[in-house]
């Protein structure tokens, strides 16, 4: 079946499950949109707007980061290369146009980021699936009897955790009761999120090190944890406005 | 929960979370990705040896110490036919430089009368290799054609890029970056 699964969703045929997550997503999320006070308009806008902004941002970046390949042959420009593009630049590029569209709509930052929670939990699970696809973000070396054969050895099924982590995380704020206090839900997620990633990446076989062998993820998720729960604090104590 | 309750337990997440950092640190830099071969980024590229229609054979770990760009294809693929002519392009302007592409036709999914009018057609400079029983398209875990592996002078495979075909920037800063 895992064969069969990754036969018909390996790369490039990976992104149609983040397509499909992202469209899911923002489907549950226009469910639960009014209860945060975003209308569903801002809620999509908020979603495609930066992403135009993400696939425009990214190859133009990666175009300037690599000017000599494009002046020389300028029509790659528009080509359909998915591999022609910066994902970091294009993340920048579209952080930023979502924050000035929030700014000349007036919308509140924490009760926008409540409201796209849910996008962002289906979001990491078609993430997980597609890794599971493209046999991406593999597992260290393991002898356990649940040990899954990738990349020319057994390995932790590192994007099962993964897949099994998202889910039970989306389930969890799914069925959560509503919380009134603007950032509680978003923040709930970045918690579960960042815990999750820094608990699992130790599994993981193609970490990036940092000095003394520490794996870079688990740092930068031990920061957003650091912030989740400064924020979840100032929250409780009701005097939480952004 | 009372507040000073609530970041007792938010210091012990923390504190719990900085201790798994280090316990679960890869200080011997377990990663054997440059010792085992798979057909993936940053693991040693698999081995193969195949024959041209010429009857030269060409071993890939014979050429280590060059840079390799490993294309799957075939005659009956519009991507892969698409994709020559830049292929040709810059193995013109970088093979004295060290680069060298090995074309392994995919025959044993192909018409063989087909590979050479198609070479000659399209006039390939570069090494084209027959393979007549799908060993190679296994061991790349061939899925798709066109499939691309960017092989650096010390036979580990720096990029993958599954489909096409690809433009001329985007092998130029491929080839660019396994040359270097």
């Amino acid at each position: 079946m895992l064969t069969q699964f990754r036969n018909l969703f390996s790369p490039p045929r990976d992104l149609i499950l983040i397509v499909a997550a992202i469209w899911f997503g923002l489907f549950l999320a226009e469910k639960r949109s009014a209860k945060h006070g975003i209308s569903n308009d801002d809620l999509n806008n908020i979603v495609f707007i930066p992403l135009i902004g993400y696939l425009l941002g990214g190859r133009i970046l990666f175009a300037l980061e690599n000017l000599s390949a494009f002046t020389q042959n300028p029509q790659s420009l528009i080509s359909l290369n998915v591999d022609l593009f910066d994902p970091v630049g294009g993340l920048v590029v579209a952080a930023i146009v979502a924050l000035v569209y929030g700014q000349r709509r007036k919308l509140s930052l924490w009760s926008t980021l409540d409201a796209l929670t849910p996008l962002f939990a289906v979001f990491t699970l078609g993430l997980g699936l597609a890794h599971l696809a493209s046999g991406s973000a593999f597992g260290k070396e393991t002898a356990l009897p649940w040990g899954m054969q990738l990349w020319g050895t057994l390995r932790h099924p590192s994007q099962v955790y993964e897949i099994l982590v998202s889910f039970l995380i989306l389930g969890l704020l799914w069925f959560q009761k509503a919380d009134t206090r603007p950032g509680v839900y978003f923040l709930t997620f970045t918690i579960l999120t960042s815990g999750s990633r820094l608990f699992l990446e130790a599994f993981r076989g193609d970490s990036t090190l940092i000095f003394g062998g520490l794996r870079l993820a688990q740092v930068g998720a031990w920061t957003v944890l650091v912030f989740s729960l400064y924020f979840l604090d100032r929250a409780n104590k009701d005097t939480f406005r952004v | 929960m009372q507040p000073i309750q609530r970041r007792l337990l938010y210091t012990f997440i923390l504190i719990a979370g900085l201790v798994w950092i280090f316990v679960s640190a890869d200080r011997a830099g377990t990663s054997t990705a440059g010792e085992i071969s798979a057909p993936r980024e940053g693991f040693l590229a698999p081995d193969f040896s195949l024959g041209t229609p010429e009857g030269e054979t060409f071993t890939l770990s014979e050429l280590r110490g060059k840079a390799v760009l490993v294309n799957l294809w075939a005659t009956w693929c519009p991507p892969c036919r698409a994709e020559m002519p830049a292929m040709q392009k810059l193995y013109d302007e970088y093979k004295d430089q060290g680069f060298v592409v090995l074309a392994i036709n995919m025959t044993y999914q192909d018409n063989p009368a087909a590979v050479v009018p198609f070479v000659q057609e399209n006039g390939l400079t570069f090494p084209i290799l027959l393979e007549g029983t799908g060993e190679v398209g296994e061991t790349y875990e061939l899925r798709s054609l066109p499939s691309s592996f960017f092989i650096d002078r010390n036979g580990i495979i720096q990029e993958v890029v599954i489909g096409g075909p690809m433009s001329e920037a985007l092998l130029r800063t491929r080839i660019e970056s396994i040359l270097q």
